[in-house]
């Protein structure tokens, strides 16, 4: 008899294993929150995917010490995807279906965040991602991904066009000269200031687009030169920040105002073009130096934990931690159902959230609504100039010669 | 007018570059018919020396090469004897291509995968002649190049070496007959090629920044360089990078950088469609 029931009570739990197997939202009700993420800790983008791991790792830190969400321990299961789209794809599948994860958060970059925020839509997850500002993530139809940074690339520059519109009418520049990369990053942030500027009326006299492998910049500022411009964008890299700089300095083109995308953000932008950096102006997400909730904490904490100096990208990985926390806090679930996640999802869609980055909050289809902070390198050191609430330093106008 | 000027001006600068940057691509050609698509490789293995040379000893970029040529001949003689001997064309492709990857892994574990530069301040200034300014970095990279080629050329042309080399080149068999030592020429021709690429990579560091991959933007490029001038021919190349460095420039100034880009695979489609042994190529057997 005891061996019948003994018999029956396993098969029924074998059952129940089974069944339980291709189901999400089975997750244990107690134990740790587990948090699935992949991201490219090899291959092309595993500089920022190691930035965007710690800032993860940091915040997961931070909500432990203040007893976890909704008094359980969050516990963070990271993949390696090696910068494959392909490979991003099987690792959501299996950390929803198989690790059974609570949560996910997303992977860098634009063209990891598409498929995977395909698989987590699939399963019914909320996708807080920390890099994926293209204009194509947002018109996949998602419904429950959110971009979990100050602007979408056309956005960058809202700051600095306001400011330039503002001027007084002597001041104010007449021309623009616009050089940028063939990328949707990149040329989104450009064009979205030369959009604004040449509906103020500052007419637009050069307007470049380059492919990614271009090596050598002295033509396009050759042109530059010849149509002396009063300002000079750049929807760039890296590479290109400074081989833009360079070759404008050997053409001896002296705008009043420079500005670059993501170049200038860098560390190595500095050491590469030297003195030349002066008042160049550079759109930028986080700061180190302003005083948004946590901000402080994360530097200190990084600092601690990691050695040298936190970045972006791992106030990024922070920021999607930060927004996450508030909603599961507010809406006081946490389990990987349908019922849950859309709960998570609609709390997000309608409040506003304090983070590392400044306050959050974001459209129907996902698009964080607010700017970037400009920065100016003044008297070698990056200051952020604008907008006034965040600034460290005035902003110089016009830059010196270069 | 100025424009074009400055147009032709900096591609004819750049054209020199590209020469340098080729040479050594062609040697390996005409020597082994290997089709090295390691070289870029290379040459930013060179440039991430010159880097720790430089802040390493505070070494002039340029001061650095009496250490990497040498580094890299030795290197080049290494990599034939061990691995390039004995390839047919297509499998030297597959090859290379590995060791390509091998290159940017090693750098990318070393280096990391972040941005470095050598700046000098004399890279960012130039010389005016008017209206049209000539970079002095690239006036310092033309006239590198030209002293290059013009050496590598006197020590194919001029020197017993050469001559072997060529004759290896020419007919291995009759070479052999008449006591040069094939293999060991062969071996020694991919050192001078990839002692070119230590030059190159030194130039490379003064004009732009640099990470563990950027060679695949120059792989492109260079091999079509060493099409269009005829596969092999260093002179061809040479001849064949200036062109494409002059319509690249004057293609950027009238009409943007897509269509200038497009220009390099322009050029070789149409060679390859019309005279596929190269602008400046000859019968095969008489090329060096």
């Amino acid at each position: 008899m005891a061996r019948i029931l003994a018999i029956t009570v396993t098969c029924a739990l074998l059952a129940a294993a089974c069944a339980k197997t291709d189901e999400p939202g089975t997750a244990p009700r107690t134990g740790p929150v587990r948090i699935g993420v992949s991201l490219p800790l090899s291959g092309d983008f595993s500089e920022p995917g190691k930035g965007i791991q710690e800032g993860y790792q940091l915040w997961a830190e931070t909500v432990n010490e203040k007893g976890g969400l909704l008094g359980r321990k969050v516990e963070l299961i990271f993949r390696d995807d090696a910068s494959d789209p392909n490979r991003v794809s099987s690792d959501y599948e299996s950390l929803i279906t198989q690790d059974k994860v609570n949560l996910v958060f997303g992977p860098f970059s634009s063209r990891l965040v598409i498929p995977a925020a395909k698989v987590a839509e699939s399963y019914n997850m909320l996708f807080v991602e920390p890099a994926g500002a293209a204009k194509e993530v947002f018109e996949q139809g998602f419904k429950r991904l959110f971009y979990a940074a100050p602007a979408i690339a056309g956005d960058h520059y809202n700051y600095l066009a306001e400011y330039i519109t503002k001027l007084p009418e002597g001041q104010r520049p007449k021309t623009a000269a616009y050089a940028s990369l063939d990328d949707p990053f990149a040329q989104g942030t450009a064009y979205g200031l030369r959009d604004k500027l040449a509906a103020a009326g500052i007419t637009t006299v050069v307007d470049e687009i380059y492919p990614p492998d271009t090596t050598d910049f002295g033509p396009i500022a050759a042109k530059i030169a010849a149509a002396e411009p009063d300002i000079v964008v750049g929807g760039t890299q890296f590479e290109d920040s400074v081989g833009l700089v360079r070759a404008l300095q050997e053409l001896k083109v002296q705008p009043k105002l420079a500005a670059f995308s993501t170049g200038p953000t860098l560390p190595e932008f500095p050491a590469a073009v030297k003195n030349a950096a002066e008042h160049v102006l550079s759109p930028v997400g986080w700061a180190p130096t302003t005083d948004f909730p946590g901000n402080a904490d994360l530097v200190k904490r990084y600092k601690a934990k990691f050695g040298g100096d936190a970045h972006e990208d791992a106030a990024n990985g922070f920021t999607v931690g930060q927004v996450v926390e508030a909603a599961v806090n507010a809406v006081k679930c946490v389990e990987p159902t349908r019922e849950c996640q859309d709960k998570l999802a609609d709390h997000i869609r309608q409040g506003t959230f304090d983070t590392v980055v400044g306050p959050l909050s974001f459209d129907e289809q996902g698009r964080p609504e607010q700017a970037h902070m400009i920065q100016q390198y003044v008297g070698g050191k990056v200051e952020i100039v604008l907008p006034a609430e965040a600034k460290t330093a005035d902003i110089v106008f016009p830059k010196q010669a270069w | 007018m100025t424009l074009l000027l400055q147009g032709l001006a900096l591609g004819l600068l750049t054209g020199g570059l590209y020469a340098l940057l080729a040479a050594g691509l062609s040697l390996y050609f005409g020597v082994m018919r290997v089709v090295m698509v390691a070289h870029p490789a290379f040459l930013f293995l060179a440039a991430y020396l010159t880097y720790s040379l430089h802040t390493g000893f505070g070494l002039d970029p340029l001061a650095t090469m009496p250490i990497t040529v040498p580094l890299f001949f030795g290197l080049g003689v290494l990599l034939q004897r061990v691995i390039i001997r004995g390839l047919d064309p297509m499998m030297s492709v597959l090859l290379t291509f590995g060791l390509a990857l091998t290159v940017e892994g090693l750098l990318g574990t070393i280096y990391t995968g972040s941005y470095k530069s050598v700046s000098m301040d004399y890279a960012t200034r130039s010389l005016s002649l008017g209206e049209v300014h000539l970079p002095y970095d690239k006036i310092i990279a033309f006239w590198i190049a030209v002293i290059t080629l013009t050496a590598l050329f006197a020590l194919l042309v001029k020197s017993r070496f050469g001559r072997a080399l060529r004759a290896t080149v020419q007919h291995p068999e009759a070479a052999r007959l008449v006591g040069v030592r094939t293999e060991r020429v062969a071996g020694y021709g991919f050192g001078v090629g990839l002692a070119t690429a230590a030059v190159g990579g030194t130039v490379l560091a003064l004009v732009t920044p640099f990470f563990p991959a950027s060679h695949w933007a120059w792989i492109g490029k260079l091999m079509a360089i060493i099409v269009v001038g005829g596969l092999g021919s260093v002179l061809g190349a040479a001849l064949a990078a200036i062109l494409l460095g002059v319509v690249e420039g004057l293609v950027l100034v009238t009409v943007d950088a897509t269509w200038a880009t497009l220009m390099f695979y322009a050029f070789l489609l149409v060679t390859l469609l019309l005279r596929p042994q190269g602008l400046f190529g000859g019968r095969l057997a008489h090329r060096f």
